[in-house]
């Protein structure tokens, strides 16, 4: 639950609302409480209590555990269907991006890890190759989850994981549309230059 | 006419089938691909969750090497690839500071100007000038057969900031217009901009399962025996899980799920090889026998 409104500190949440502003790109101090983005979340049965226009307000309330640490964030689609339809063009997937990599930035344990790992995975296969090669970070990702699973001694789930994934990637060997070779870019040195320079200036 | 052509990662691996029939499709249309040389990954909708700069870096390296064609245009047909190309160019041009800082790494620099399209803006020139009505070699009752729902996802139309977007937000009508230029009348149904999950079918199967149950329902239901579509990854995961999907969720049918190129390559002749319709995942040949279209 997110800090209650008697309790509030515009002082302390200022921070809060401010990074996330920033970051996001989103004005969330016009957001009227209106509700189009819940309405329209597909994902609105599967993240509970947060929708779009409660996420806003947990961050303007200055909870950053509970803005950090909730379905939504984890579970957002990116679908932008909530931003298309803000009368005050807030977007709120912005938003759940900026927060995914806040929560990173806190080293904190994502809700959904499998959810973290499959987008690092691809952006890092991206940046390494220059291209993304899915055999090569579909395999990374799937080893990221054997090993959590592995710490928790959770072999059940490991094995159903691995199960889902060879079934599919046997159907789609099947049909050609497994793709063995390496792509390369050479160019991936320019963006890795980027990458480097660009995280300097952040320390 | 010579055409810039951005394939990205899914048309070189999974979906290697949709760069074959768009190249064969335009040159039918009398329009050349020219794939940019050593293009990189456009970052997806996965950088904006991990590194905004990269986000914007990864497609700006593309649009240098697009713009050093010389080429006026460069058609996109990965509604992900055309999202982040599109939103990267729009930032660069309000943000030159953002655009210096890139460009200062980039062997082809971003001067801005290249028109970047997707798919169907570059099919509705070739049906406005009359050439893909032209192109039909097929008879074209056995055209009439197709019942599609056409799905456009989400990042054909939806974008995550303020772009000119080409179409109807809401009820986009891009795709029923390339089919009616062929005969096809397409249907109205409720869930053509609805998401399909993306990444979430593999990560968030739960999730992603619920909203392709969604969209598959509505389309039976409307009398759809197709989709057809131009995202590569709404064409995997519809393609891919309706066998996962339909015991969960009380679904007996299977629908093929075309991309728009399949539908013009066959109305002009081609062959279920020659498109490579065979590497389907939930089969996509018996509609077209029953059409008689092959």
């Amino acid at each position: 639950m997110t800090v209650p409104a008697h309790a509030y500190d515009p002082e302390a949440a200022r921070s809060l609302i401010d990074e996330v502003s920033e970051r996001s790109g989103q004005n969330l101090l016009a957001c009227y409480q209106c509700r189009r983005c819940a309405a329209g979340c597909p994902v609105g049965e599967e993240t509970g209590y947060v929708t779009p226009d409660r996420l806003i307000r947990m961050i303007a309330l200055g909870d950053r555990q509970a803005a950090l640490e909730n379905e939504l964030v984890w579970r957002c689609v990116s679908c932008y269907t909530c931003g298309t339809r803000c009368p005050n063009d807030i977007q709120t997937a912005r938003i759940t991006e900026t927060l995914k990599k806040m929560a990173k930035e806190a080293h904190l344990e994502p809700l959904r890890p499998k959810i973290a790992d499959f987008h690092s995975a691809f952006v890092e296969s991206g940046v390494r190759w220059g291209r993304v090669n899915e055999m090569e970070f579909m395999g990374i990702y799937e080893m990221k989850g054997a090993l959590r699973g592995m710490k928790k001694k959770d072999f059940k789930s490991i094995a159903e994981e691995l199960k889902t994934q060879a079934d599919l990637g046997l159907s789609m060997f099947k049909r050609k549309r497994m793709h063995m070779g390496l792509q390369v870019s050479a160019g991936r040195k320019e963006i890795q230059r980027l990458q480097k320079k660009a995280s300097q200036k952040k320390r | 006419m010579d055409i810039a052509y951005y394939p990205g990662c899914s048309l070189k691996a999974s979906s290697a089938l949709y760069d074959v029939q768009s190249r064969r499709v335009f040159e039918g249309l009398g329009i050349y691909l020219k794939e940019i040389p050593d293009w990189n990954c456009c970052g997806a909708t996965s950088a904006g969750k991990v590194d905004d700069f990269l986000a914007m870096a990864m497609p700006a390296r593309n649009l240098g090497i697009a713009e050093a064609t010389g080429l006026a245009e460069m058609v996109i047909p990965c509604s992900a690839c055309y999202s982040r190309t599109l939103v990267a160019q729009n930032r660069l041009e309000k943000d030159p500071v953002l655009k210096e800082t890139i460009n200062a790494e980039l062997s082809r620099k971003v001067a801005g100007g290249i028109k970047v399209s997707s798919i169907l803006e570059v099919l509705l020139t070739a049906v406005a000038s009359g050439d893909v009505a032209e192109s039909i070699r097929v008879d074209k009752k056995t055209l009439k057969g197709f019942k599609p729902a056409c799905y456009y996802g989400c990042l054909q139309t939806r974008f995550p900031e303020a772009v000119p977007v080409p179409d109807d937000v809401e009820n986009p009508q891009g795709m029923e217009k390339v089919l009616k230029a062929l005969g096809i009348q397409a249907l109205e149904w409720s869930y053509k901009t609805d998401c399909c999950g993306a990444s979430a079918a593999v990560t968030d199967a739960d999730a992603s399962d619920a909203l392709m149950a969604r969209i598959i329902k509505d389309a039976v239901a409307r009398g759809a025996n197709c989709f057809v579509v131009t995202c590569p990854m709404c064409q995997l995961n519809l393609d891919a899980y309706q066998d996962r999907i339909g015991p969960k969720h009380g679904i007996r049918q299977r629908l093929p799920v075309y991309f728009i190129t399949e539908i013009l390559g066959l109305a002009m002749g081609m062959g279920v090889e020659e498109l490579q319709i065979d590497r389907h995942l939930t089969d996509a040949t018996t509609l077209l026998k029953e059409l008689e279209l092959i």
